[in-house]
């Protein structure tokens, strides 16, 4: 296995090259190479057809550019064509499945304070309604489970349970083996929220378990507007339909309606060809660097940039000072400082962009002991321990403001 | 609190141009919070906050630190400094409408003056006028002054040292141009164009800028009494019918078509002066013209 070298990658990426910003909002969306870019012109230049239903040459190719498409994103996480369905984001997939899910033997979902709010939400809207009852299961302050409570909170009441694979506010990852194998022993499904995971890790949904995994092309170098539901098909099968129109039916008559398997079932409309090609290019990227490099070298990043938070006089980290337990994300709040300010000065004094607030995770930041929210830095394949050092420089003179 | 300071900025400049109007907005419902006493929920006052710490920073850490620690306070002093500020350029603007002058009408600098150029005057095509001096000499100078007006009056001893220093060598011709905003000024005029009448006028221009508030304050009843007090035979008939009225109306339409815009304004040999020190410009002009500087 080589090793990747992220000064070489950065020449692909427009905007590093271009010296604008020290990028470290990743968390957020990533920045995009020129091959995903390419891509999407590619469909606009090339194609630009509608797939799987008009027959003339530009259709044909649109359909062969996007079930490639779906080919490629769909063996990047070693799921089945037929397993992944196209959505418009994350939020989209998650929503799919929990509005969508069969809850009438179980009514139980099963997750966690930490999650996303595109994750919370849903879930609390269909309790609202009557349909579900939302359960938490435990975690500690410093966003770790308690593990021991896992088994007895999963039981045969248990319809689903939603979980992230990789938090956006620490970087950490759940005990997904365990808990996947405690759910099924007992007959729930699992969803996983893997927003964070699947760009960061090399997530593969056969081994993992999982019944299905919900991911962003944004946020692993692809487009936005494109996103992925993946699932075991009989999984998917038993949803129920969630938004219908063209291309989402074998036949309709007035009052009948024969709607096609997955993934096509759940795909209403003109899709996101361009979106599609694009995340697939940006999986064939990530591909090429090796997902085994992408981790390790997130290792090393998040190992030095927990090092250089936690030098700084004031600084205090949210979630495990482990490196080993997390992606190169960190969350941290300057003592004296807010974390806007914080932010808002590293892009003032050195183009630094970060993320503050609760990061769509009130819940989450108020569990973790940062109800006003933190500062986030997020780092990718892009990033370098150069970098990091002038972060840590810059961090210093702000630290100085509340000290 | 600088929130208040960006109302009024963003939305001045939200007059030209579109971009900054969401800034405007974003400081209105700022604003709108602070009244009610909640806290600003658009993230503007720490964007300012962030923004100002940080270009301070670039020069003084030290600074930047003092600055932060105490931004809360320096946020109240600078935003009523800019409401101080604000009605301080809000009076100026409405006395320069007025007086002609931004300090009202006791004068001094005045920044706004600077959009209004001697230059572009145009000089009186007519000897219309109070004339002294040497009528047939070849070098003319004009005065528009108000009778009431601070500056004119300040300008008066000027006048009176040409005219016995140069007044054999000078044409001076006083064109009254009096300025609606000194209460009583064209009825100083109309009294003085009788005392002229009467052969009296150098004496009653004297008493009027010896004590203008007098007339200002007094109307008819001063003019009047003045008048007496000089002896001019006539005076009152003169004053209550307005005889001069007209002229005077046609040596302020004179002055609107030379592009008067404050009084005094000289004229020598047709190169313009105005206000406060125009007299003693134009005497250096005079003496400059007849070589005698």
């Amino acid at each position: 296995m080589l090793e990747m070298d992220a000064d070489r990658l950065r020449e692909d990426f427009p905007i590093l090259k271009a010296g604008k910003a020290i990028y470290f909002d990743s968390a957020c969306t990533t920045l995009k190479p020129r091959q995903v870019l390419e891509a999407e012109r590619a469909y606009y230049e090339q194609a630009s057809g509608c797939a799987g239903r008009s027959a003339h040459a530009l259709a044909k190719k649109t359909s062969e550019m996007f079930e490639s498409s779906r080919e490629r994103a769909a063996a990047f996480v070693n799921a089945a064509p037929e397993e992944l369905v196209w959505v418009k984001n994350t939020t989209e997939a998650l929503n799919l499945v929990i509005r969508s899910f069969d809850y009438s033997q179980r009514k139980k979902i099963l997750t966690t304070r930490l999650e996303h709010h595109s994750l919370l939400l849903p879930i609390m809207e269909q309790q609202r309604r009557g349909i579900v009852k939302m359960e938490l299961l435990k975690t500690n302050p410093d966003g770790s489970f308690d593990e021991q409570s896992i088994a007895a909170t999963i039981d045969r009441s248990t319809a689903l349970v939603a979980i992230h694979h990789t938090t956006n506010t620490t970087g950490m990852r759940a005990p997904l083996e365990k808990i996947i194998k405690i759910a099924h022993d007992n007959g729930a499904a699992v969803l996983i929220d893997g927003a964070q995971g699947v760009p960061h890790s090399g997530v593969d949904f056969r081994r993992l378990g999982a019944d299905f995994l919900a991911f962003s092309g944004h946020k692993m170098l692809g487009p936005t507007g494109i996103g992925c539901l993946v699932g075991k098909s009989e999984s998917l099968e038993k949803l129920d339909s969630f938004i219908v129109g063209g291309e989402t039916v074998e036949s309709v008559h007035i009052g009948k309606v024969q709607f096609m398997k997955a993934p096509k079932r759940f795909e209403g409309g003109i899709q996101n060809y361009a979106g599609a090609i694009g995340l697939a290019a940006a999986c064939d990227y990530l591909s090429k660097i090796g997902m085994k490099n992408v981790e390790e070298h997130e290792k090393k990043l998040a190992k030095r940039m927990i090092e250089a938070v936690q030098s700084v006089p004031g600084a205090a980290i949210y979630g495990s000072p482990s490196s080993e337990k997390r992606s190169a994300l960190v969350s941290f709040n300057l003592k004296g400082v807010k974390h806007h300010q914080v932010a808002l000065m590293c892009d003032s004094l050195s183009k630094i962009a970060l993320r503050s607030g609760v990061f769509c995770a009130q819940p989450a930041m108020e569990s973790l002991g940062a109800p006003e929210g933190a500062v986030r830095a997020s780092l990718y394949v892009y990033n370098t321990e150069k970098e990091i050092s002038l972060f840590k420089e810059t961090l210093e003179k702000i630290a100085k403001l509340g000290n | 609190m600088l929130c208040f300071i960006a109302l009024g900025v963003f939305a001045f400049l939200s007059l030209f141009s579109a971009k900054y109007r969401p800034l405007a907005a974003r400081a209105f419902s700022c604003v709108a919070r602070k009244m009610t006493l909640r806290p600003c929920d658009t993230g503007l006052d720490e964007e300012i906050k962030a923004a100002s710490i940080a270009g301070i920073m670039k020069f003084s850490p030290q600074a930047a630190s003092f600055v932060n620690r105490r931004f809360a306070a320096f946020s109240f002093a600078f935003t009523l400094l800019f409401f101080a500020s604000f009605l301080l350029a809000a009076q100026g603007i409405a006395n320069f409408a007025i007086y002609g002058n931004c300090n009202g009408p006791e004068g001094g600098f005045c920044i706004y003056s600077g959009i209004q150029n001697p230059a572009f005057l145009k000089a009186p095509s007519t000897l219309q006028g109070i004339s002294a001096g040497n009528e047939s000499a070849r070098l003319t100078v004009f005065e528009f002054g108000c009778y009431t007006c601070p500056y004119t009056r300040d300008a008066e001893d000027t006048v009176k040292f040409m005219l016995e220093k140069y007044g054999d060598k000078v044409h001076f011709v006083f064109k009254p141009f009096p300025l609606p905003t000194h209460p009583n000024s064209k009825w100083a005029a109309v009294a003085a164009a009788c005392a002229w009448e009467a052969g009296k006028y150098w004496e009653y221009r004297e008493a009027i800028f010896s004590n203008q508030s007098y007339y200002r304050e007094g109307g008819d009843a001063a003019f009047k009494a003045t008048a007496a007090r000089l002896n001019i035979t006539g005076f009152d008939g003169c004053f209550d019918a307005k005889k001069f009225l007209a002229q005077i109306e046609t040596s302020i339409s004179e002055g609107k078509e030379c592009g008067i815009y404050g009084t005094p304004t000289f004229f020598v040999d047709g190169k313009a002066f105005v206000g406060k020190d125009a007299a003693a410009e134009a005497k250096a002009e005079v003496e400059r013209l007849l070589g005698v500087a």
